[in-house]
């Protein structure tokens, strides 16, 4: 725990920048068929894949199903990620994210996902989190503490809540257009709090 | 109001980072980014941002995942990349229609059919038959080589290689048709100032010629062919069964 909060309160943003183009890197080979580049992508992406789409919908079988389709869609597509735009781990985590609002937002799926939810209990060693996520957990905490209440009210709902800006003003009773301001501002300043270059 | 329209949607970058624009709006904004390369911008540090909230809720997923992706990709098709059309059409109107790599397999093959029927009875023979392919084999290899090929009106086909740093071109022919009368085919480098003989081609192997190696290449030469009298001219005298714009 003390070595967990020695390294969280300094991260090292060299190696995370030089892992991170690793990953674009294998992305790329991934694109080429390479099974093995396939497998580091998983063992880096997988966890915040089906973390994500936890965090979204909740219901655990529902969510190892949408990782599934994510991943693998990963592997179909990715010869669509273009470096010049974006991260490897972002274009897999946009991809991750639009998968599970798209569960959220379909009616359907919402029914099925209460009905699920009360069925299925959450085993609890599922919930463990990665080291490396605690870590990264621990930067991104603290950042968004140094935010409004309503800019991370607004950022986290819309987030890991996985509802659109106008559904956030009205569960927060605010104004439209200052929900779109304080989602925006508030994602600016977590952006250079957390050093975030691109 | 334009003005204000505008703003409006470029408010609207971290709500798009965070995928909660939804319906006409999204649509619209997504518009309004082909044309804004600031937003465009913003957009891409504030999705990088996002990623960050991602990585923070990372959870280790059941083992089994694993072995299901893994194996659902072993039997999945991957879509093909998306092609540049842009860059397609430089190449379809531009003539360097095969492939370089392939192209220079097939003058090297010609280079080495040529080696094999070339006669040496001399040590001096030998030597100026072994620079003369020491010489073709470097514009081959010149990291600038381009290769063009295209058919004569004559019938057959004709590849040449260029390399501008060494201001030299390989060139060789296939299926040409044979000529009566001792009458020969010769090359020309076609300048802005001036038409220069580039050597005359040799008498073919089975339809093929070996290459000819031509020096003295010129900015904005072309390159011609004609059929001339047995020992060639220094003018042009008929009108060319080949006129080529060599690559850049």
């Amino acid at each position: 725990m003390d070595a967990r909060n020695i390294r969280a309160a300094g991260p090292d943003p060299g190696p995370q920048e030089e892992r991170d183009q690793d990953l674009d890197e294998q992305l790329v080979l991934v694109a080429r068929g390479d099974q093995a580049a396939f497998e580091a992508v998983y063992d880096r992406l997988a966890g915040p894949v089906y973390g994500l789409i936890r965090r979204v919908l909740r219901d655990p079988a529902q969510s190892e199903e949408v990782a599934q389709e994510v991943l693998l869609e990963v592997w179909r597509t990715a010869s669509r990620f273009d470096a010049s735009k974006g991260s490897a781990a972002t274009w897999v985590m946009t991809i991750a994210h639009r998968r599970a609002i798209d569960r959220v937002r379909s009616e359907a799926a919402a029914a099925e996902r209460e009905h699920k939810t009360a069925q299925v209990p959450v085993a609890a060693d599922e919930v463990a989190e990665t080291v490396e996520a605690s870590l990264e957990a621990e930067r991104v905490r603290r950042c968004l503490e140094g935010l409004t209440e309503l800019q991370r009210e607004s950022i986290t709902l819309a987030y890991y809540g996985g509802y659109t800006y106008p559904q956030v003003a009205t569960l927060l009773g605010t104004a439209l257009g200052t929900i779109k301001t304080r989602i925006r501002d508030g994602l600016i300043r977590l952006r250079d709090c957390l050093g975030v270059t691109w | 109001m334009v003005r204000l329209l505008r703003h409006d949607l470029h408010i609207l970058t971290g709500a798009y980072a965070l995928d909660a624009v939804d319906g006409p709006e999204r649509d619209r904004f997504e518009h309004h980014l082909h044309r804004c390369r600031p937003c465009g911008n913003e957009v891409r540090g504030l999705a990088e941002t996002a990623t960050s909230l991602a990585m923070a809720v990372a959870m280790t997923p059941p083992p089994r995942l694993r072995d299901r992706v893994m194996a659902a990709a072993a039997v999945t098709r991957q879509v093909p990349p998306p092609v540049d059309h842009r860059r397609l059409r430089r190449a379809a109107s531009s003539s360097w229609v095969p492939r370089l790599a392939t192209a220079v397999a097939a003058v090297s093959a010609a280079v080495a059919v040529a080696l094999g029927v070339i006669q040496v009875s001399t040590q001096h023979q030998l030597d100026s038959a072994r620079a003369q392919n020491q010489a073709i084999a470097a514009v081959l290899a010149a990291p600038d080589a381009r290769i063009a090929t295209q058919a004569t009106s004559a019938g057959g086909t004709a590849s040449v290689v260029v390399s501008r740093a060494e201001r030299k071109i390989v060139f060789t022919s296939a299926g040409l048709p044979p000529l009566a009368g001792g009458r020969v085919y010769q090359l020309w480098l076609i300048g802005p100032p001036r038409v220069r003989s580039a050597g005359l081609l040799p008498l073919p192997s089975a339809g093929k010629t070996a290459p000819v190696l031509a020096s003295g290449l010129a900015p904005g030469d072309k390159l011609g062919m004609t059929v001339e009298p047995g020992g060639g001219t220094s003018l042009p005298t008929t009108t060319p069964i080949l006129l080529m714009t060599l690559p850049a």
